[in-house]
């Protein structure tokens, strides 16, 4: 038992640390640390950055490029580049759809697909989520029809984060309606700019566009674009789902918000106020929990002694700690938190926000946004089965 | 960073187990309560284990073991709800290990290791609340003898034990020192509390003391310390126990001609147990690997871990109480008085608001495990 780092693992922070300091670009540490809306040049440009220094596949193993980083120094990189205020890498390319092909591809399309995922030059987007399939995810119905070296797509996905940056999508096709629902589900890499593809932002009760629908009509796609066999796409489904297992609690962006959660509480005046300052200290307390849970797995897993499957865990208590920040500094800033000023979000704005304190002006549309967090990824709901079904049997 | 528990440790908590699982029954432990909540001949048989010694230094003829290994041992007294305060010897363990002169080491701690003495802290006073350093028992000094006169409260088996630490006041500076039972001036007065065990009210009436250390205040908050990595360890084995507990019973009991563990709303409650239970083992762990810090950086992390710990217990007990439904709220079933454990050990050593407040003000501008 020992809580501190080895001295290999705190070097290997300070090494990190130091390169991020070196090379994440002060505009988008800005937009990231005040929640200013970030635009896809941001996003990309940080991507690219990480691409070219071999570590936007932080996760990858040596044979695939990536810096074949333990459990433990996977966790560093991420928090280093959180703490610093890097941007959330968009996960589709890198974090989920290059494990699956690196498991279930074939060499061609590995070397096909890896490297524009690695160099961040090629947006990848999910399509999983359809109009009637939500938690229900095996029952999706968007069609591949074979028609010799094609498959002929018909159908729509929806809530596909960022899709209208999209180069490629990933996506759960129905090839077969035989059996059980899972059973005859394809894993397809599909072209997004191929004729048939339509995407359709929408509108988000904060404002922004970050999810949309996609259509596909009669979209024709070349066969050799099928990860792994037919009907086998449920199994690397959840391989994927299964891959990242301390990442989806988020808890060093938790880390970084509660710091500037106690910059708000101080600059609004409520840091004094006991009631509210309880708050804070009760979600200080829930941040280093999740922050011990998260190092239980980081610790099962370079052992490999206790195996730790609490990823519904990790997922209920991340995003739940998501929303309390969020809510909080709301509520910090309270009716200066109202004013919906989309302009005052953007960064370099110099007109004058209701209050005279610009950095109010996200608050709300991020407590709103994060809402999200307990619905997406497999519902708190659903999760909540999966942890009994581990509990109960 | 690593949590895994060596082969040692795993044989520690392996022969504590079966100490419980044989030792010490539900039978057993009824009969005890029954007699008044305290146990002399169970009391030998833990420190028969090495157990009151734990935390003395082997030069004095303890085990000389850490925090991990305090932590693994309340864990499974906690899954047996064991009733003999095995917390307060871990205490005086640390306590006279660490402070005292050699007069007194070497006159207690052989006793205390071999279990022939039992040392409680007693400290709780009516107008203190959890704050430590409110104290009205004072300390006077004749020549090389101290008297100490004052009224303690709440001491673990205080009409038991054979001596006290006990906080008094020499002018406006807290000293703490050592008390035996049969000292002239005073009196205990035993009773239960809710939990079952044994407690009581000690009135010291210029009674002769032996000084521990004049640096009172800081050797009280390191005792308590102590005490609140004990208790949050004890804290996750009767979680842990009280969660099987409920998890047998609703794969068991039938209604509506199925087993209740197949309703929704149920099994959705009992993953938010296992929710509260898994953060509770995370900070008891974070208690344990924190307890020998340097003080600011121990007491703000002791703090957070029982304002953790209380809101899992309370989280925990209720729920499996009300997952049992009628039977829950009986003498007679076993959940309820895992239920009364983790009432009791959520007001021992500080509540959850007290320990919140002590977060609130301790708070710094960043926050996490390693700050």
């Amino acid at each position: 038992m020992d809580l501190a780092f080895t001295p290999e693992e705190q070097a290997f922070r300070e090494d990190i640390r130091a390169w991020v300091k070196g090379n994440l670009p002060a505009d988008i540490a800005h937009k990231v640390h005040s929640a200013l809306r970030l635009s896809r040049d941001d996003m990309q440009r940080w991507a690219r950055i990480l691409g070219k220094k071999g570590w936007l596949g932080w996760g990858w193993p040596k044979q695939f490029g990536g810096p074949g980083w333990t459990a433990v120094q996977k966790h560093l990189f991420e928090e280093e580049c959180a703490l610093a205020g890097a941007p959330r890498v968009v996960p589709f390319g890198p974090v989920m759809v290059a494990p699956v092909i690196m498991a279930f591809g074939n060499k061609e399309q590995q070397e096909r697909f890896l490297p524009g995922i690695a160099s961040g030059e090629v947006w990848w987007s999910q399509g999983y989520s359809e109009p009637g399939s939500g938690s229900d995810l095996a029952s999706v119905k968007c069609r591949a029809e074979r028609h010799g070296d094609k498959y002929i797509v018909n159908g729509q996905k929806t809530w596909t984060t960022l899709g209208q940056y999209g180069e490629w999508i990933f996506c759960l096709v129905r090839t077969s309606t035989e059996g059980k629902p899972q059973t005859g589900i394809s894993f397809l890499l599909i072209d997004m700019r191929s004729p048939g593809v339509s995407v359709r932002p929408i509108k988000l009760l904060d404002g922004e566009c970050e999810v949309n629908e996609v259509w596909f009509d009669n979209v024709e796609v070349p066969a050799d674009n099928l990860i792994g066999e037919e009907n086998k796409g449920w199994t690397y489904a959840k391989h994927l789902l299964s891959h990242e297992r301390t990442n989806i609690a988020d808890v060093n962006r938790a880390k970084r918000e509660l710091e500037r959660l106690k910059r708000i509480a101080k600059a609004e005046g409520v840091w004094e106020d006991v009631r509210f300052r309880d708050q804070i200290a009760l979600l200080e307390v829930d941040v280093v929990a999740l922050e011990m849970l998260v190092l239980r797995v980081l610790s099962a897993e370079k052992s490999g002694k206790n195996s730790l499957d609490i990823a519904g865990l990790l997922k209920i208590r991340g995003s739940e700690i998501q929303q309390r920040y969020a809510e909080l500094m709301m509520l910090a800033a309270g009716p200066f938190s109202l004013p919906f000023i989309e302009e005052a979000m953007e960064a370099g704005w110099q007109g004058d926000f209701p209050g005279g304190v610009t950095a109010n002006a996200p608050l709300a549309s991020t407590y709103f946004n994060l809402r999200k967090t307990t619905i997406y990824g497999g519902s708190n709901e659903v999760q909540r089965n999966i942890v009994a079904q581990t509990v109960l049997g | 960073m690593d949590f895994d528990f060596s082969d040692d440790q795993e044989q520690l908590r392996d022969a504590v187990r079966k100490w419980v699982d044989k030792g010490y029954d539900f039978e057993r432990r009824r009969s005890i309560v029954a007699a008044g909540g305290f146990d002399r001949s169970a009391y030998a048989e833990l420190a028969e284990l090495g157990l009151a010694g734990l935390y003395v230094n082997e030069a004095d003829g303890g085990m000389g073991m850490g925090p991990t290994e305090g932590m693994v041992v309340m864990e499974e007294l906690g899954r047996g709800i064991v009733l003999e305060p095995l917390a307060q010897s871990l205490i005086a363990g640390g306590v006279l290990s660490g402070y005292a002169p050699d007069a007194i080491r070497t006159d207690w701690l052989p006793r205390l290791v071999s279990g022939e003495a039992l040392v409680v802290l007693a400290h709780q006073e009516r107008q203190a609340r959890y704050r430590l350093d409110v104290c009205s028992a004072t300390a006077t000094q004749t020549g090389s003898a101290w008297i100490v006169s004052g009224h303690k409260s709440l001491v673990a088996a205080g009409d038991q034990a054979d001596a006290f630490l006990v906080p008094a006041m020499v002018g406006d500076q807290m000293a703490l020192f050592l008390v035996t039972r049969t000292a002239s001036g005073l009196r205990t007065s035993g009773y239960r509390t809710q939990d079952g065990s044994r407690a009581a009210e000690v009135g010291f009436d210029d009674c002769p003391a032996s000084l521990i250390t004049t640096d009172g205040l800081a050797t009280l908050e390191h005792a308590v310390d102590i005490g609140i990595a004990a208790t949050c360890a004890e804290a996750v084995g009767v979680m842990d126990r009280t969660l099987a507990i409920t998890v047998e019973y609703m794969n068991t009991r039938k209604q509506f001609g199925v087993a209740i563990a197949t309703f929704q709303a149920l099994r959705h409650r009992v993953a938010d147990m296992k929710m509260q239970l898994e953060l509770a083992r995370s900070m008891s762990y974070y208690a344990s690997l924190k307890l020998n810090a340097p003080a600011d950086e121990r007491r703000r992390a002791l703090a957070r871990a029982k304002v953790q710990l209380g809101q899992s217990m309370r989280f925990v007990g209720q729920q499996a109480v009300q997952l049992h439904g009628g039977i829950g709220v009986t003498d007679e079933y076993i959940v309820s008085h895992y239920f009364k454990k983790l009432t009791q050990l959520e007001m021992t050593f500080g509540d959850t608001l007290h320990h919140l407040g002590e977060v609130s003000s301790r708070m710094q501008d960043t926050a996490g495990v390693f700050a």
